[in-house]
């Protein structure tokens, strides 16, 4: 496979947009049932009485079909070394079934490898929406891309 | 379910070891396929070839697994009302196919609300672990719980 993005493509201040990425109250069930099994995520009639007044998708599917999103995005064109981490990630509103969700990513500093020449680092902000325009997850995240040239 | 945890039974330095789970390639695939569609973490002959030198589970499958071993142990058990986020997140050492992780959950710091007198948020480094004892995931995380007993709101002083 011959690779469309690589660490040189990526510049600080270039946002990327994608949307359409919806969840059912299936999908949302089936994900907490393996993964995140509190009543709120599983059951809801349990979840009417709960604090969130609803059905509401687990946090770590919403950033999972953040991840998913970023795939779609660029990451499957990309030359990816994978990911050390993401920071600051926080849940701010929840998700519930039929919501339609929209991920900008924004590039905010691009930095070569110290101790290998033939990779670079891109720490991005990634931002998920729902169909109201609401802000519902954001993370800094970051990736390791081979260089298209290697560095000196 | 009845609670048997509440926000004061999280006390800085308290641990929670979990139960474990083994994560099949067929785990790892199904779950990649849906949410990270990476050649490495759906196709073993082309992870052969990738920088992984084999099939890797996905990260956010490996919290997610954490997430489960939580419930299981005792987060069912507790009167969580749900996360605002992490601090950070560091994927340490990929995970294989049959690899057996353990989640190690530490308090690191517990704080009242200042708004909601019934509630408090608990600050935890959660920690998985593999089957050679090897830290694969670090996170530093909140979690909001009910309190046992609401906090007594200071005398209004007018």
């Amino acid at each position: 496979m011959s690779y469309k993005y690589f660490w040189e493509d990526f510049y600080p201040g270039q946002v990327r947009e994608i949307g359409g990425y919806s969840l059912s109250e299936e999908e949302i069930i089936e994900f907490a049932g393996k993964y995140d099994p509190q009543p709120f995520h599983t059951d809801g009639e349990k979840a009417k009485q709960s604090f969130f007044g609803g059905l509401i998708a687990s946090g770590w599917q919403t950033a999972s079909l953040c991840m998913r999103m970023l795939c779609d995005l660029y990451l499957l064109e990309a030359a990816s070394l994978g990911s050390p981490g993401v920071d600051e990630l926080r849940w701010v509103k929840p998700v519930r079934p039929g919501d339609t969700l929209r991920l900008k990513t924004t590039v905010l500093e691009t930095r070569a490898s110290a101790s290998r020449p033939d990779m670079g680092m891109v720490r991005h902000r990634s931002e998920v929406y729902n169909q109201h325009g609401e802000l519902v997850m954001h993370m800094s995240g970051v990736g390791m891309f081979r260089r298209r040239s290697p560095g000196e | 379910m009845a609670v048997k945890y509440y926000w004061e039974d999280f006390t800085p330095g308290r641990v929670f070891e979990t139960a474990t789970r083994t994560l099949s390639e067929e785990d790892i695939v199904r779950f990649a396929r849906e949410y990270d569609p990476q050649t490495y973490h759906t196709d073993a002959e082309a992870a052969r070839h990738s920088p992984f030198g084999g099939l890797i589970a996905s990260g956010w499958q490996t919290a997610a697994v954490g997430m489960r071993l939580m419930c299981d142990n005792y987060l069912l058990e507790t009167s969580c009302v749900g996360s605002p986020g992490l601090e950070e997140l560091r994927w340490l050492k990929p995970v294989r196919p049959g690899d057996t992780l353990r989640l190690r959950s530490t308090v690191i710091e517990s704080t009242p609300s200042g708004k909601q007198p019934n509630r408090g948020t608990v600050l935890f480094r959660w920690e998985i672990l593999n089957q050679n004892g090897e830290v694969t995931l670090s996170m530093l995380g909140r979690q909001l719980f009910l309190r046992r007993a609401p906090a007594q709101l200071a005398p209004d002083a007018s």
